[in-house]
């Protein structure tokens, strides 16, 4: 069972991609053309974006619940700002008004010292109603074509948002395993007492993980409206729950200290592959959210069996 | 002085092993019906785990308990009820969010039909027993409102309200302070008066001469002798208790300090309800011990020198100059390195490699760019050089820490706060939990480093270890001074002594 465990730990993502698209190939003769592949990717390149930004809350021992309302508040400021400031200073001032949402969620859940779970969840109620107080509840329509260009368009055939996708994965993957930060990150989620003992700034750590949570989930709200161009105050509904569930079937363990961020990429993927699979399967759109919340339990499942597997191994000598 | 000879309880050739270690062997011990029974011993013992099996927290492995000539087996806590047994353990097993008549009638609430408490009845009753024992505390108060002594109070009503025959009491004073100790005793007398039995742990001697009948004393998991106090003194029980040193894994003296330049002073400081007026030198290339039971406010002290928690008043010189150390970062820079003595809660990082652990503290100094990226090549020449210098074995170095054993663990730790080249390294209970061969190394270690010219504090409860390897010891009782010693007049009976409260004398 340990080896088991610890063969998934490094390649279990891989094989359920890899068990996905044989049932897909089998299933579906487009899923064997390159456009419908790259269609699925850039479907999962929007929770793998915020799963980055996740997978840092996690590793260093919190949880973010307010990127889909970040997401829908960036939305909502564009929509706003476009008309007077054109696209590039709406798309600025949205990321950077998204950063300070990251920054309260940090001071508080440092500062004050309230759980990050209710704190962030707290937020994303704030920032939902805040949203819809702006627009007065409608969705606000964007005259400015040319602001398509940031995540509709393609890049040497590439849809943008997978082009967005892999410069992130590699910012975030560089910054948290070849930085001082990302070894702070990992030995605050690790055990704190021992970090701060250590000398790290705990507090100063965390907040700006959670703000680089907010800029995460922000790039992706300019990426849709971008797409849709229409600011929607309520925009991705539940997508929170995708997002966990990205971070958490990568392999990024909910007791902190351990990210794994390309566990994080292909996860998103893998989730997409879902969506497209019960699509063709022409169930109702009620069984994708099923299939999130059967996934996230699973991934669950996995992380309690490898951390209590790996207990036993210990307290038994056995050597992992 | 015994008033009733009758046993009530009587424990036969127990033994009790732990993987790789016994932990008591042949102990043979009783108490009587009304009698305080005072047990002592040093650390490791063997006391904590007798009133465990006594609990029923731990099975024996061999022996027999004996109640009112009835062999009986304890096999659980509520087995230990059953059969009037109450444990007052250190750390009490109250429920801080319930109130005290719940926390006294806990399990066996008195009730309203089938499951509904009667509250009337359970504050009334709680009232009733608090009162008979003197005990000023409003029943419908949490107990998380109670102050220590309150709580023990509350412990010591809740084993009444159970009709406790014996009552096992786990250093009971350590936390009090000398007026409730008066109020502690006297209700011990009172109990006693009753015929319950008590069995009274302490590391302080004069309370066991003051309170018991017949005092035990435990080595090594063995008992050495069980006295009556009439017929015995405070310094025979001390030479008891200490017994022929063991020097099995001693490993030699270090050099003596000749220049004796002072690296570290620490003045006049106070920390609330734990350290009290204490002034100390620390010298460069010197261990400097500090030695002290429960109580006595030296990790409280150490911590605070480091940074961790506040003290109230005081003042700190380092190499000369006056420094205000607020946090560990601030006492790293400084060039103050700190072990502690809670490896798991607060030492390692668990989910991380072994390689990862040792750099955490310099991680920012194996860098290129500006700090940001980390030098891998760096990070592992650092790992290397330490890991053969403290001889620290691991299978690769992307091994999680928790795999490793615990004196490797330890060298990690201590590794990681050498490598930030400290110039005094502050280590409490260094050898606790890690086996013999471990521990002679992490001395060797010790010994070597001072020699370099680091100075070194060490809080110990182990006092071989204090004797064989510091240059000075200074103990302290209850946060203040007590006593120091030198190499010379270092000897283990009477740090005993001094560890609690019975010598009190500098030299020097």
């Amino acid at each position: 069972m340990v080896k088991f465990l610890k063969l998934y730990e490094k390649i279990g993502i891989f094989i359920l991609i890899v068990l996905a698209s044989i049932f897909l190939a089998i299933v579906s003769p487009n899923f064997r053309n390159l456009d419908t592949i790259l269609g699925i990717i850039m479907q999962g390149s929007y929770g793998a974006i915020i799963a980055f930004g996740m997978t840092y809350a996690i590793t260093s021992g919190g949880l973010d619940l307010s990127v889909e309302a970040v997401m829908g508040l960036t939305s909502v400021i564009i929509a706003m700002l476009i008309p007077t400031m054109g696209f590039v200073g709406a798309i600025l001032i949205a990321i950077t008004a998204s950063c300070f949402v990251g920054l309260i969620n940090g001071l508080l859940i440092t500062k004050m010292d309230v759980n990050p779970f209710i704190t962030t969840l707290a937020m994303q109620a704030i920032l939902r109603g805040a949203s819809l107080l702006i627009t007065g509840g409608r969705q606000i329509v964007i005259s400015q074509k040319e602001f398509m260009s940031i995540g509709a368009t393609e890049l040497f055939h590439i849809p943008t948002p997978i082009v967005y996708m892999v410069v992130l994965f590699i910012i975030f993957y560089i910054i948290l395993n070849m930085t001082t930060f990302g070894r702070h990150v990992a030995a605050t989620g690790s055990n704190e007492q021992a970090a701060k003992m250590s000398g790290l700034n705990v507090s100063l750590i965390k907040i700006i993980v959670y703000i680089l949570v907010a800029f995460s989930a922000s790039i992706v709200g300019v990426i849709r409206t971008s797409q849709t161009l229409i600011g929607i105050p309520t925009m991705a509904p539940g997508f929170t729950l995708n997002v966990l569930t990205i971070a958490i079937l990568g392999g990024t363990s909910l007791a902190g200290g351990k990210g794994n961020l390309i566990g994080t990429l292909f996860a998103g993927i893998f989730i997409s592959m879902i969506y497209y699979g019960l699509n063709l399967l022409y169930v109702q759109i009620f069984y994708q959210m099923l299939a999130v919340g059967i996934t996230l339990l699973f991934a669950l499942f996995i992380d309690g069996l490898r951390n209590r597997y790996l207990n036993v191994a210990r307290i038994k000598g056995i050597r992992v | 002085m015994m008033n009733n000879n009758n046993i009530f309880i009587e424990l036969k050739n127990i033994r009790k092993i732990f993987p790789g270690v016994v932990a008591l062997e042949n102990v043979d011990f009783d108490v009587r019906y009304g009698e305080v029974h005072a047990l002592v011993g040093e650390n490791g013992a063997g006391k904590s785990t007798l009133i465990k099996i006594l609990g029923g927290a731990y099975q024996l492995d061999g022996g027999e308990i004996i109640i009112e000539g009835k062999p009986v087996t304890i096999g659980s806590t509520s087995m230990a009820q059953h059969l009037k047994i109450a444990v007052i353990y250190q750390e009490f097993n109250l429920v801080p969010d319930l109130s005290v008549a719940e926390n006294i009638f806990i399990g066996r609430e008195p009730k309203i039909g089938k499951s509904f408490i009667n509250w009337r009845k359970i504050n009334n009753d709680a009232a009733e027993i608090l009162k008979k024992l003197e005990i000023d505390i409003n029943p419908r108060k949490f107990i998380s409102d109670l102050s220590v002594a309150e709580k023990q109070m509350v412990e010591i009503a809740k084993s009444l309200s159970m009709d406790a025959r014996l009552i096992v009491m786990d250093e009971p004073t350590a936390t009090l302070t000398e007026k409730e100790v008066v109020k502690l005793f006297s209700i011990i007398k009172e109990l006693k008066a009753k015929g319950v039995s008590i069995i009274y742990i302490s590391h302080r001697l004069d309370e066991a001469f003051e309170l018991a009948d017949r005092i035990t004393v435990l080595r090594d998991g063995r008992k050495i002798e069980t006295k009556k106090i009439s017929e015995t003194n405070q310094n025979e029980i001390v030479s008891l208790m200490v017994g022929k040193i063991v020097k099995d894994y001693f490993v030699g003296k270090k050099e003596e300090i000749n220049e004796k330049e002072i690296v570290m002073e620490v003045k006049n400081y106070n920390i609330a309800d734990s350290i009290y007026d204490l002034n100390f030198k620390l010298y460069k290339g010197e261990i400097l011990g500090f030695a002290g039971v429960l109580g006595s406010g030296i990790h409280h002290l150490l911590r605070s020198i480091y940074g961790v928690s506040q003290k109230t008043s005081g003042e700190v010189y380092f190499e000369g100059k006056k420094v205000e150390i607020n946090s560990p970062s601030e006492a790293i820079n400084l060039g103050i390195g700190f072990v502690t003595e809670d490896r798991k809660g607060e030492g390692l990082l668990n989910d991380m490699s072994v390689i990862q652990n040792l750099s955490i503290i310099i991680i920012k100094t194996l860098t290129f760019f500006k700090g940001m990226f980390i030098r891998q090549k760096d990070e592992f020449a650092v790992f290397d050089n330490m890991a053969k210098e403290l001889n620290i074995k691991y299978a690769n170095i992307n091994q999680r820490i928790i795999y490793l054993s615990g004196g490797n663990q330890q060298k990690v730790i201590i590794g990681r706060t050498l490598v930030s080249e400290c110039k005094v390294l502050i280590l409490l209970e260094p050898t606790r939990g890690i086996d013999v061969g471990a521990k002679a190394e992490i001395h060797k270690i010790m010994i070597e480093l001072a020699n370099k010219g680091i100075s070194i504090i060490m809080a110990s409860s182990e006092l071989p270890e204090l004797v064989n390897l510091t240059d000075r010891c200074i103990v302290l009782y209850k946060g203040k001074f007590a006593a120091e010693f030198n190499r010379e007049n270092m000897n283990e009976e009477e740090l005993v002594a001094a560890e609690i409260g019975k010598l009190s004398y500098a030299v020097n």
